[in-house]
C-alpha cells in the first residue's frame, strides 16, 4: 500500500505515478498546439507567452494561485467523494448553496463581526453539507442514480441563488445592473498575503484543507473504510463497515468542503456574493478535472490545480494579446483528462474488472 | 384557465419534448447494450452547434441537420472507442467529453464568429413550420400543433422505428442479448463489443438530431451552453421509461411538460424560479418510480 513510506524506493514510485500524468499533459499540451496551429498562430509563441503570464512573472503566479485556490478545494470535495465511490458531480450547487447561505449569514448575524464571520463559514459549511446529503440520502433510500440527482441540483441552487441576488437581496447602493449582495464588513475579511495584488489567506486555507485530506486519507479508520467502500463494496460489508454511515459521512463531508472553496472567494476576494461568480467560472468543473487528472491522490490534486488555473490565467492572457479564445485552456485540460484516462485502460485490465462493474451498475441503478 | 392557454402549454410541451425524446433514446440504446453513455450533453450540444454553423454558411437545412447528426455520431465514435473499446471510466470519459465539446463550442463560435456567448443572425434559415391546412383550422388541435417543425414528429417515428428494430427484428435480437449478458452473446458468435460501438455511435447521432431541434426548433440560433442539463434529464426520461422507446416518449413527454409549464408559469412566478421545474421534477420523478425500477432489476 502506498502508507508505508520508505525512503529507498521512494523514488521509482514517484516517478511511477508522475509518469502518467506527465506524459498525458505532454499530449494534452500537443493538441493544444495543433488547435493553435489551425488558428493560424505559432503554438511556440503563444506557449511561452501563456506560461509568461501564469507562472514565471511574480504579478500572474499570484493571480495563478488566487484562482487555484477555489479549484485546490473543488477538487479535494470531488475527491472526497470519489474515492468512496459515490459520484459526486454536484460540488457546484454544494458550493453555491455554501457559499450563498456563508454570505447571508455575515451581512445578517448581528453582533461583533469576527464572531458573526466565523458562524457565517460554520453555517455555509452545515448548508453545503446538507445539500450534498440530498442526493446522498435519495441513493440510498431510492437507488436513484447519484449521477442525475447531483447535477439536477446544481442548477437548481443556480437558479435559486441566482432569484434571491436579484430580487430580495439585491445590493440597491452601487451599480444597479450588477446582480449582487452588498458587501460583507471589513473585519470579516480574508487579509491579503501581497501588497500588489490580490493574492489572499483564502489559498492557505486551501493548503489546510488539502492537508486534512491527506490526513483523512492516510490516517484515519474512516478513510480507509471509505476507499474500501469505493474499491471493492461488498469486500467492505465484509469487514464489517458500516456502509450507509460511511456514505452520509463521506457526502457531508465532501459538501462541507465545497461550500469552504466558495466562501473563500466570497471572504478573500470579492467581498460578496455576486450571480454567477461561482458557476460562470467553473471552479468546480476544474476541480473535477484535477480530481480525475491527479487519480484522487490529494497533493497530486493540489499541485494539478494550480497547473490547470495557470492554464486558465495564460488562456485569459493570450486571449487579450492575441485573439485566441481563453476556451483553448478547457480545451487542452479536457485532452489531458482523457489521455489520463488512458491510463485507466491499463489498470481496469490488470486487475479491476470488479470495480468497473459495481461502479457501472451502481450508477444505472 | 381558458382552453387556448391549455393548448398553448401543450403546443410548447411538444416543442420541449423533442430533444429530450432524441437524447432519450440514444440513451435508452446505450443502456440496452450495457453501456453507460454519461457523454449525451456533449452529444447534443456539438449537435447544437453545428447545425447552425452549418446552417450559417450554407443556408441549406438539410446540409445542417446532417451535420447535426454527423458531429453527435462523431462524438459517439469517441465514446465508443475510448469507453467500449478501450474500456476506460464511464464517469471519466463522459465528464471530460461534456465539458470538452461545451469547452469547444465556444472556443469555435469566437473563432469562426467572432461571437461570445450567442450566434443569433438573420441569415440563419429556419426549419419549416408545420401548418396542416385543414387541421390549422380545428380550434383547439389547431392551436396544440401551431408551428411544430418538421423534427417534432420525426422524433415519435424514429422511437416507433426503434421499438419495431429492437423488439421485432432478428439483428434487434441479437442488440439486446449484448445488454442482457455480454458474454453468452458473444459465446455465440454476436459481435457484442462491435455492436456496443455501433450502438454508442447511434447514440450520438440521435443526441445530435435532438440538438439539432433545439437550436433549429422553437428558435434558430446557437447559445453557449445551450443543452443545460437536457443530456442528463434524458438519462434520467430513458431511465424512467426503463429503456423502452415507446415508454420512454412518455417520461420524455412528462419532462416535456414540465418544461412547457415552466414556460407558462414564468409571467406569474419569476422566471429563476420556473427554471428549476424541469430539474426538480426530473429529482421527484426518479424517487417515485424508484421502487418498480429496482423491483426490475432485482
Amino acid at each position: 500500500m502506498k502508507q508505508s513510506h520508505n525512503a529507498k524506493n521512494f523514488g521509482p514510485r514517484l516517478w511511477r505515478s508522475l509518469r502518467q500524468p506527465l506524459i498525458a499533459v505532454a499530449f494534452g499540451l500537443l493538441v493544444g498546439a495543433l488547435v493553435i496551429l489551425a488558428c493560424g498562430q505559432n503554438p511556440i509563441a503563444v506557449y511561452i507567452e501563456m506560461f509568461n503570464k501564469s507562472f514565471f512573472t511574480p504579478y500572474y503566479l499570484f493571480s495563478t494561485l488566487t484562482r487555484a485556490t477555489p479549484i485546490i478545494i473543488c477538487a479535494m470535495a470531488t475527491g472526497m467523494a470519489w474515492r468512496a465511490g459515490y459520484i459526486n458531480i454536484g460540488v457546484e450547487g454544494q458550493m453555491v448553496t455554501g457559499t450563498f447561505v456563508a454570505t447571508v449569514c455575515a451581512l445578517f448575524i448581528p453582533g461583533p463581526p469576527i464572531l458573526a464571520g466565523l458562524l457565517a463559514w460554520i453555517a455555509g459549511m452545515i448548508a453545503g453539507a446538507l445539500y450534498a446529503l440530498l442526493p446522498a440520502v435519495l441513493t440510498w433510500k431510492f437507488q436513484v442514480s447519484m449521477v442525475i440527482t447531483s447535477l439536477m441540483l446544481n442548477y437548481v441552487a443556480n437558479y435559486i441563488t441566482s432569484y434571491f441576488v436579484t430580487y430580495p437581496l439585491k445590493d440597491t447602493a452601487g451599480d444597479g445592473l450588477a446582480l449582487q449582495t452588498p458587501e460583507i464588513h471589513e473585519l470579516m475579511r480574508l487579509p491579503r498575503l501581497s501588497t500588489t495584488s490580490t493574492f489572499n489567506a483564502g489559498f492557505l486555507i486551501a493548503v489546510a484543507v488539502m492537508l486534512f485530506m491527506v490526513f483523512i486519507t492516510k490516517r484515519t479508520v474512516f478513510g480507509y473504510e471509505s476507499k474500501m467502500g469505493g474499491f471493492n463494496p461488498s469486500f467492505a460489508r465484509y469487514g464489517g463497515t458500516k456502509q450507509v454511515k460511511v456514505m452520509i459521512i463521506t457526502m457531508a463531508l465532501s459538501g462541507a468542503i465545497a461550500s469552504i472553496a466558495g466562501t473563500a472567494e466570497v471572504f478573500g476576494l470579492k467581498y460578496r456574493y455576486a450571480d454567477g461568480m461561482l458557476s460562470s467560472t467553473s471552479y468546480a468543473w476544474t476541480g473535477l478535472m484535477a480530481a480525475l487528472i491527479a487519480d484522487l491522490n490529494p497533493v497530486g490534486m493540489f499541485f494539478v490545480s494550480i497547473f490547470l488555473s495557470g492554464l486558465q490565467i495564460g488562456g485569459s492572457a493570450i486571449q487579450r494579446s492575441l485573439g485566441i479564445p481563453l476556451e483553448i485552456a478547457t480545451i487542452i485540460q479536457c485532452c489531458i483528462t482523457l489521455f489520463v484516462s488512458v491510463k485507466l485502460i491499463f489498470k481496469v485490465r490488470q486487475k479491476k474488472p470488479v470495480r468497473e462493474d459495481v461502479k457501472e451498475g451502481g450508477a444505472q441503478a | 384557465m381558458s382552453s387556448a392557454y391549455i393548448a398553448s402549454i401543450i403546443n410548447s410541451t411538444l416543442r420541449s419534448t423533442t430533444p429530450i425524446l432524441l437524447a432519450a433514446l440514444g440513451s435508452a440504446i446505450c443502456s440496452r447494450v450495457g453501456v453507460f453513455n454519461v457523454a449525451l450533453e456533449a452529444q447534443m450540444l456539438i449537435g447544437c452547434f453545428f447545425s447552425i454553423a452549418v446552417n450559417y454558411a450554407t443556408g441549406s437545412l438539410l446540409l445542417a441537420v446532417g451535420a447535426g447528426i454527423l458531429s453527435g455520431a462523431l462524438v459517439g465514435l469517441v465514446v465508443a472507442l475510448l469507453q467500449v473499446k478501450y474500456k476506460a471510466a464511464d464517469m471519466v470519459i463522459g465528464t471530460s467529453l461534456n465539458l470538452l465539446v461545451q469547452g469547444g463550442t465556444t472556443f469555435l463560435l469566437y473563432l469562426l464568429f467572432g461571437l461570445r456567448g450567442v450566434l443569433n443572425d438573420p441569415k440563419l434559415v429556419p426549419l419549416y413550420k408545420i401548418n396542416l391546412p385543414v387541421i390549422r383550422d380545428i380550434p383547439f388541435l389547431g392551436r396544440v400543433l401551431e408551428n411544430l417543425t418538421i423534427l417534432d414528429y420525426i422524433c415519435y417515428i424514429v422511437a416507433a422505428l426503434l421499438f419495431v428494430w429492437l423488439f421485432k427484428t432478428v439483428s434487434g435480437f441479437h442488440i439486446l442479448s449484448v445488454g442482457i449478458n455480454k458474454a453468452a452473446a458473444e459465446s455465440l458468435g454476436t459481435k457484442a463489443t462491435r455492436i456496443q460501438m455501433q450502438m454508442v455511435v447511434l447514440s450520438g447521432a440521435l443526441c445530435g438530431l435532438g440538438g439539432t431541434a433545439l437550436s433549429m426548433g422553437q428558435v434558430t440560433m446557437f447559445t453557449e451552453n445551450m443543452t443545460s442539463g437536457r443530456g442528463f434529464i434524458a438519462m434520467a426520461a430513458a431511465s424512467l421509461g426503463m429503456s423502452h422507446p415507446l415508454l420512454t416518449i412518455f417520461s420524455s413527454l412528462f419532462f416535456g411538460l414540465c418544461q412547457g409549464i415552466g414556460l407558462a408559469l414564468q409571467n406569474v412566478i419569476k422566471s429563476q424560479l420556473t427554471m428549476t421545474l424541469p430539474y426538480v421534477a426530473t429529482i421527484v420523478a426518479l424517487v417515485l418510480f424508484s421502487r418498480r425500477s429496482a423491483r426490475r432489476q432485482a
